[in-house]
């Protein structure tokens, strides 16, 4: 048996099924989309014609485009400048409670696991103009009903807060079980040292967490990049495409029109475009954190 | 050595058996029994797919459960598989993607225009005009336009539908106020309305076809009938001045408050609350809103209470002008006509499904206007529901009937208009400019043909 094991065609046999499925569902989707983003397809015609670069010249003059590709740098900055800090900041909180750590965690990760639908649905009561929470409570300090998701001017941040409600959880508990795993000495040494709560939190668990943060804004990051679901429950884009990311710009003007060679050009630039900024993200900031030393 | 090569070859025969199996074509397996004539007993099966899936849609599930067992029952050796798919899912998803693989099933639910035009375009759909032709039937329905591609039909409509208004009666009679005949008349009515303190016409504008119904019932008042048709040959353009004028008039009522604030992140079914919640007090719907006005469950106190009109034309006495269009029903899959079998149990179904009787059945259970011509003495004797009545009273007015602007422009026209109306209710762009936009996307999508 350990002569066998020892041979590599062994290992390409129990490989080779994964593999083939590897390329069918991952690999050739990918070719076929580069390749039809260069066709004036159709999605069902059998005559396939090859219009060079047209598609990708008319999604870069398109206006409707940049501001669905604004939109997704909103969803990336709200992400990162917004979210992370919360998420650091509720996962000190929760990791220092004495009492009920178990409920806080369960609360916090409950959104994560509803379907976008129920979370859309729900939202959409609480920003209701009428009776929903959120005008009640600001009824409260005398502000005017704002109209959430009918108003350009607040669709896209009711969408933000609604998309950072739902994901900011999972990623606390993430962070969460980081903070934990430090080991308890370097902590109790510093309070030894007299170093306050908040100095201790900065100074040690924050540096020591820095990998998974960097995580979690790579996921954030590729989560914005690829959002849809949220937009097409709340707001389908609207109002007038205010709330448009790429992939809904891409299913509004490609996949139900029936233009599939443009569809696969905003879905290839929707690829490109991650993948510059997640390239980006790596090169410029992440690498600096991978090392932890205790 | 021996039991290494051995588990060498055995993992490869499995790696490669499993392959293979699952590249297999299940239809090659099958004899296809098209040869064989259309009288042989030996069993065949067509698959229907329809989208009569859920509470609402039972009726029309019992109706299409009736046409098949009269088509077993006329075909000998014929087995129908009803294949029950969400309507969106199907037209969006896997009706398409059977589309690009040519395999769709040999009866399916479509839309007339622009999906059955795209699929008989590229040569998937079966040629109804010899089969209506052979039935007698094919001058029996009151439209064909959105299922015929090149002077042929490539699908039949179940039912049709008209646009226009329902109001609350009880409001009316309690208000003194009458079924106004002219526009103006119409306005009026919206201004008392208003100053009661009540929404003239409940709208929700999160889906752009919801306002433009009235759109486009209005800029064919002013423009005519058949001034849509000409956007796609150049004939007419989006920016005449009597189209701007039609779709100004629906900016002029948004802007004189006539619908309820926050309409564009409105869904479908809250404009429907707005009317029964007593809040507005008109709704511009198409006639299919009947069912849920007539239905205890979801109208609670309202059922009765509720009445339709037409909307009025500009000056009195002027002819109805009302949408009145037939754009879902069946299709049937081009490989049909290689099979003789197949070829007679579709003729069967058509011939089962498509009759006066099939018609009236699905106008009395669910409400749907019949697809086929109909005269008003035979569905007034279907159903003696006042509203059912009044959709009636309305069908018998229509002077001029065009189909939904959706079936007569290009899809990118259509997301040009959804843009455009939802600029124009969030007060970004005023009618000028928004047509100016539709104009230019028309032009690109008639270019685009040429």
């Amino acid at each position: 048996m350990n002569k066998a094991l020892r041979n590599p065609l062994i290992y390409i046999v129990f490989v080779l099924p994964a593999f083939i499925l590897f390329l069918a569902f991952f690999i050739y989707p990918i070719f076929t989309a580069f390749d039809n983003s260069f066709t004036s397809w159709n999605g069902i015609s059998k005559d396939v014609k090859y219009i060079g670069l047209d598609n990708y010249v008319t999604a870069i003059n398109d206006d409707a485009f940049w501001k669905a590709v604004k939109n997704n740098v909103y969803f990336i900055l709200f992400s990162c400048l917004i979210q992370v800090p919360i998420i650091v900041i509720f996962s000190l909180l929760i990791a220092n409670v004495k009492r009920l750590k178990g409920l806080y965690k369960t609360a916090v990760f409950a959104p994560s696991i509803m379907s976008t639908a129920v979370i859309g649905i729900l939202w959409g009561f609480i920003y209701n103009p009428d009776f929903g929470l959120m005008n009640e409570i600001l009824g409260l300090v005398g502000v005017e009903p704002i109209y959430w998701l009918s108003d350009r001017k607040w669709a896209m941040i009711a969408i933000l807060i609604t998309n950072g409600w739902q994901w900011t959880g999972f990623y606390i508990v993430m962070v969460l079980a980081a903070i934990l795993s430090i080991p308890k000495e370097l902590d109790e040494a510093a309070a030894m040292d007299g170093a306050t709560g908040v100095q201790r939190a900065t100074k040690i668990t924050l540096p020591l967490i820095m990998p998974i943060i960097s995580v979690v804004i790579m996921l954030s990051i590729a989560g914005a990049m690829k959002a849809a679901d949220i937009i097409l429950v709340m707001t389908k884009g609207g109002p007038a495409g205010s709330t448009d990311v790429m992939a809904t710009y891409m299913i509004r003007y490609a996949i139900t029109s029936f233009k599939h060679g443009f569809g696969n050009s905003i879905a290839v630039l929707i690829f490109l475009f991650t993948i510059i900024v997640t390239v980006l993200y790596q090169v410029l900031i992440a690498r600096r954190n991978e090392r932890i030393e205790y | 050595m021996k039991k290494k090569g051995l588990a060498l070859l055995m993992s490869l025969l499995f790696v490669s058996s499993a392959l293979l199996s699952a590249c297999g074509d299940k239809g090659a397996e099958k004899p296809s029994g098209g040869t064989e004539g259309a009288a042989s007993n030996e069993p065949f099966e067509i698959t229907i797919r329809h989208t009569q899936v859920g509470e609402s849609k039972k009726f029309r599930l019992a109706l299409l459960n009736d046409v098949v067992s009269k088509t077993e029952e006329a075909v000998p050796g014929l087995k129908i598989k009803l294949d029950a798919v969400d309507s969106e899912v199907n037209r969006k998803e896997k009706l398409r993607g059977e589309m690009a693989a040519g395999k769709p099933p040999e009866v399916f639910d479509v839309f007339g225009s622009p999906d059955a035009g795209v699929y008989s375009k590229e040569g998937l759909m079966l040629d109804l005009t010899p089969i209506l032709e052979e039935l007698g039937i094919k001058d029996k329905f009151t439209t064909l336009d959105p299922f015929t591609h090149e002077g042929k039909i490539y699908g039949l409509p179940i039912g049709g539908s008209i646009e226009g208004i329902f109001y609350n009666k009880d409001y009316f009679a309690q208000k003194g106020l009458t079924v106004p005949k002219t526009l103006a008349q119409l306005e009026q009515i919206a201004e008392a309305i208003k100053a009661d303190g009540k929404i003239p016409f409940a709208q929700s504008s999160k889906d752009a076809w919801i306002p433009l119904m009235t759109t486009n019932n209005l800029w064919s008042y002013y423009a005519g009938a058949e001034v849509t048709y000409g956007f796609k040959t150049g004939e007419t353009k989006w920016t005449d001045p009597k189209v701007v004028e039609g779709v100004k008039k629906h900016q002029e009522w948004v802007e004189k408050g006539y619908f309820k604030k926050g309409e564009l992140g409105f869904e479908y079914a809250d404009m429907r609350n707005q009317i029964i919640s007593g809040e507005a007090m008109m709704m511009m719907d198409g006639s299919w809103a009947n069912s849920v006005f007539r239905d205890p469950a979801q109208a609670g106190d309202m059922v009765g209470k509720i009445g339709y009109f037409n909307l009025p034309p500009v000056n009195e006495g002027d002819p109805v002008i009302v949408m009145q269009d037939a754009n879902n029903g069946y299709g049937f899959s081009a490989s049909v006509a290689e099979d003789p079998r197949k070829l007679q149990a579709v003729k069967e179904f058509i011939k089962n499904m498509w009759t006066d009787e099939m018609q009236l059945r699905g106008l009395k259970e669910d409400g749907v206007l019949p697809a086929m011509k109909m005269d008003l003495a035979t569905m007034n004797s279907t159903s003696d529901d006042p509203l059912m009545q009044d959709i009636f009273k309305g069908v018998s007015e229509i002077k001029y009937s065009f189909p939904a602007f959706d079936a007569l422009v290009q899809a990118d026209v259509n997301t040009a208009l959804s843009m455009g109306i939802q600029q124009v209710i969030g007060g970004e762009l005023d009618a000028e400019k928004m047509l100016e936009n539709v104009q230019a996307a028309q032009e690109a999508a008639n270019a685009a043909e040429e």
